[in-house]
């Protein structure tokens, strides 16, 4: 295979003793292209060349893409197996490592039932990696228990798109499609932070005299330049939507054949958004009337409009709700299955569309199978080579993980490529059930929050130390080139589920040499499937620049747009979303008056456990921050710069206040990306939503003083 | 260098990868010579990138007493040479637009090349060819031009035109850097 792929006529920078190797950013959904740059000598990774010729991103990169790369040769990297003795981690092999995993795995067991052991996944990781921790848990270790970190992450938008649209991909439409799109709806995403590289097509659409309306509690940089901004109070998303919906039906915006051709529910929903008068939405939402008559008839009178939003009204004890009733506007204007139109949901992790489709949720199976269908069982059964009778019954959410800790029932815990030390509501429960455990063994390059919980840390690889794909944020499957081999002792997370399966006796389950195998009994596995990747060959998305699911079969073109004739539910028809406004589960009071919000910033991903040990983006962004209005803050006296205390009902901490206008009076937002005292999850609320199991992130009431 | 580098200062989304990109180009020391800055943070998130105009008769050069500050043929102004800078600052001082920075470790001025070892490819410097938002840019000198005249032709497309008291608001608010 090729490692270097360039169109003909586009100019890269070559050094002299070195060599670029094409591959993808490991950071989020927009998985932007870059050409890694290696010394042929030392065989180091010492930088990084823009990808000009990668059609989503044109070469375009955030400045965590351009550091991506110093994270591989990092000092800070994991090289050996890390084992806790008298609560300090010793160097040590790999067979000690396993020894004492196969021991403590079986004893658990033996003693506490196959349920005894769990599995924590995470998304950050390839497809092929994503299809085998699923597997790793009901097979190798035979447990129930196996969920993964999109439950904090897209699992609201999952829900809200099976409901509606009966599959769920991220985008319905290709992004470079985006360019000639008349208007974006964007809610609850601060596309400029945390996918910068999309805002070229937006600039792009702009330039041509597109719209935007965004909806967000904070003057994000899109909003700052909306035609209309919608500053709604967190949490008050559904209204919104019914509002909006209320005047697109009321001013005859909608397209009516197109609902009544393609679509239920159409007289629900009519029925239940009566109500949402632009006063009554007003009083809930915060936004003025006017903004919202305004943004009704700039979206109704758009040929041409998509649909957007984010973690931010997903994160939401209400975010399936959110999603489908903000789908069911693209709905009404008759806008999915068309060219540069449609629904899209930024995926926030790297792999987090491709992660979420192939079996590593409590109760999915790969190719989007249920594990409480017999039929979808069978045929995964089939493709593992065990007994239907032998898969394991659905699990729990992530969060509700940790409630079986605390019961008893799980007694052993295995987190792969994520830590929810940090990235987990509600810290303090997060970190009492670690405790709890009687085992626990990590995967991770970097010794995160959570891998100091650990009993036995494994070194994983980096993204760059091993090959595979993954699906980005529009439903594309792209090709992650090895770049170099693995540091020190280190092992790719599919050679160390493989180690512990040999241990567990189940050996022959994981009887793979190469990721290409792996790739063809995943192709296997998601066949037949909602998301079908079987027709996917690594030359095919090498030659055609990626190819979105579904493909079925080696001659099937892929299919970029989705829903063009008919949806995925069993009628085949859309279903409007008839969903009434419910209040977030906790509202200020006189004791916690304010509403805090979390979210990203620009300078680092996720949990930060790559992002704060790279120097650049350290130096930017160095601790969190609570961003609040000059009004707010000068009801506690405080100036720029202070540090102010916040307290909910499940904690507290201490920042430094970073006053702002751009952000409601009532509103108080901190980043999430640091851990112990500095994580603002002590402080965020666990509720759940009843369809996704995701927790209300984005919404809790909080209250402040002058430290 | 057919090129030219061109700004639109309101397209910035205040990502800094233009700066996390200038030290990555070869020769610049893994320090950044582009500034992106918060017009005021108090009243908005705007923020503009800033960077070295690349001066025809450049204010560093002239006050440089040593003479360390070089042009290219193509009109790019290098940072100043190490064997001649005597690290007075004077050039920091001397630039009307903030732009040289001074090591105070190795004594000697630094400043923005514009990638000069891709430039002189033809190919994009660091900062412009990861700007997301297209805010930072390098393009042909006729593209340029035309960019410049595309906000009074949006301006008659929505049906305005430009009175006594707001015509400053149809000026192109935007400029290009170039050598030649």
């Amino acid at each position: 295979m090729t490692q270097f792929v360039v169109k003909p006529g586009v100019k890269n920078l070559q050094h002299d003793g070195e060599k670029l190797i094409t591959t993808h950013c490991c950071y989020c959904g927009m998985q932007c292209g870059m050409h890694i740059r290696v010394n042929e000598k030392t065989g180091k990774v010492v930088g990084v060349e823009p990808r000009y010729d990668w059609p989503v991103t044109l070469g375009k990169l955030c400045p965590k893409g351009v550091t991506a790369y110093q994270t591989v040769d990092h000092p800070e990297r994991i090289t050996k197996p890390l084992i806790k003795k008298n609560g300090k981690f010793v160097e040590s092999s790999w067979t000690e490592a396993l020894d004492l995993i196969e021991k403590n795995f079986k004893e658990l067991q033996a003693k506490h039932g196959k349920d005894a052991l769990s599995v924590f996944g995470g998304v950050s990781m390839t497809n092929e990696k994503c299809y085998l921790v699923g597997k790793y848990a009901r097979v190798a270790l035979g447990t129930r228990y196996v969920d993964y970190n999109g439950r904090f992450c897209m699992s609201s938008a999952a829900g809200g798109f099976m409901k509606t649209l009966g599959i769920d991909r991220g985008s319905t439409l290709p992004w470079p499609e985006l360019e000639h799109t008349d208007c974006f709806f964007m809610a609850g995403s601060n596309t400029a932070e945390c996918h910068p590289t999309t805002i070229q097509w937006l600039w792009k659409a702009r330039d041509k005299g597109a719209k935007m309306i965004v909806a967000d509690p904070r003057e994000t940089p899109t909003a700052r330049i909306a035609d209309v901004h919608l500053d709604l109070k967190a949490g008050t998303d559904s209204a919104l939507a019914n509002g909006l919906m209320h005047l697109i039906v009321k001013e005859g915006y909608v397209d009516e054949e197109y609902v009544n051709e393609r679509c239920n529910n159409y007289e629900e929903l009519k029925t239940s958004v009566e109500k949402f008068t632009p006063e009554y939405t007003s009083k809930i939402t915060g936004v003025s009337v006017g903004k919202l008559v305004k943004a009704a008839h700039i979206f109704g009178r758009s040929p041409r409009s998509v649909v957007m939003f984010a973690r931010g009204v997903e994160q939401q004890s209400k975010g399936v709700d959110n999603v489908c009733l903000y789908t069911s506007m693209a709905l009404l204007r008759g806008q999915i299955g068309k060219f540069a139109s449609g629904v899209a949901t930024f995926t926030g992790q790297g792999n987090g569309q491709g992660g979420r489709e192939h079996g590593q949720k409590a109760d999915a199976l790969p190719g989007y199978r249920k594990i409480d269908n017999p039929d979808h069982v069978n045929y995964v059964s089939g493709v593992w080579g065990i007994d239907p009778a032998e898969m394991p019954k659905a699990g729990v959410s992530a969060y509700e993980m940790f409630d079986e800790i605390q019961k008893g029932n799980i007694r052993a815990m295995h987190v792969i490529c994520s830590n929810p030390a940090v990235s987990a509501p509600n810290n303090h429960y997060i970190w009492d059930g670690f405790k709890k455990l009687d085992f626990m063994v990590v995967s991770d390059f970097f010794l995160s929050e959570t891998a100091e919980f650990a009993d036995v840390v494994l070194p994983a690889t980096t993204w760059a130390e091993d090959e595979g794909t993954t699906t980005n944020l529009e439903g594309r499957v792209i090709r992650i080139r090895k770049v170099k081999d693995p540091i020190g002792d280190s092992k790719t997370d599919w050679e160390i589920m493989k180690l512990i399966a040999e241990r567990m006796g189940k050996g022959s389950y994981f009887n793979y040499d190469n990721v290409p195998q792996i790739f063809e009994e995943f192709r296997i596995a998601s066949k037949g499937g909602k998301a079908d990747y079987s027709g996917m060959t690594y030359e095919r998305i090498e030659n055609e620049d990626g190819l979105f699911w579904p493909c079925p079969s080696e001659d099937h073109p892929g299919t970029p747009t989705m829903f063009q004739e008919t949806f995925g539910t069993p009628d085949g028809k859309a279903n409007l979303a008839a969903v009434d406004w419910q209040e977030p589960n906790e509202n200020p009071s006189d004791a916690y008056p304010h509403i805090l919000t979390t979210g990203r910033v620009v300078f680092h991903y996720l949990s930060g456990t790559q992002t704060r040990r790279t120097d650049f983006l350290m130096e930017q962004c160095p601790e969190p921050y609570a961003e609040m209005h000059p009004h707010l803050a000068s009801k506690y006296a405080l100036q720029d710069g202070d540090t102010v205390f916040l307290e909910t009902k499940r904690g507290s901490m201490s920042v430094k206040a970073r006053i702002t206008k751009a952000i409601r009076e009532d509103h108080v937002f901190i980043p999430y990306h640091w851990g112990k005292e500095l994580s603002v999850n002590k402080l965020t609320n666990p509720a759940l939503d009843p369809t996704s199991r995701m927790p209300e992130f984005k919404v809790c009431a909080v209250k402040l003083k002058k430290a | 260098m057919k090129k030219v580098m061109y700004l639109e200062f309101e397209r910035c989304i205040g990502c800094r990868s233009c700066q996390a990109a200038c030290r990555e180009c070869g020769g610049h020391d893994a320090k950044e010579r582009n500034y992106v800055e918060y017009i005021d943070f108090f009243e908005s998130r705007q923020t503009f990138p800033m960077m070295c105009m690349q001066c025809k008769d450049p204010a560093c050069a002239k006050v440089c007493p040593a003479n360390a500050i070089q042009i290219t043929e193509e009109g790019v102004v290098l940072s100043a040479m190490e064997e001649k800078c005597i690290g007075c600052r004077n050039c920091t001082f001397g630039c009307p637009f903030g732009i040289p920075k001074f090591d105070f470790e190795e004594n000697k001025m630094y400043k923005c090349d514009m990638c000069y070892d891709r430039t002189k490819y033809d190919i994009s410097p660091m900062c412009a060819s990861v700007c997301p938002s297209d805010a930072i840019r390098f393009i042909d000198h006729d593209e340029m031009m035309e960019l410049r005249r595309r906000r009074t032709q949006m301006n008659l497309i929505e049906g305005k035109k430009p009175s006594e008291n707001d015509k400053w608001q149809y000026v192109p608010e935007f400029f290009g850097v170039y050598s030649d």
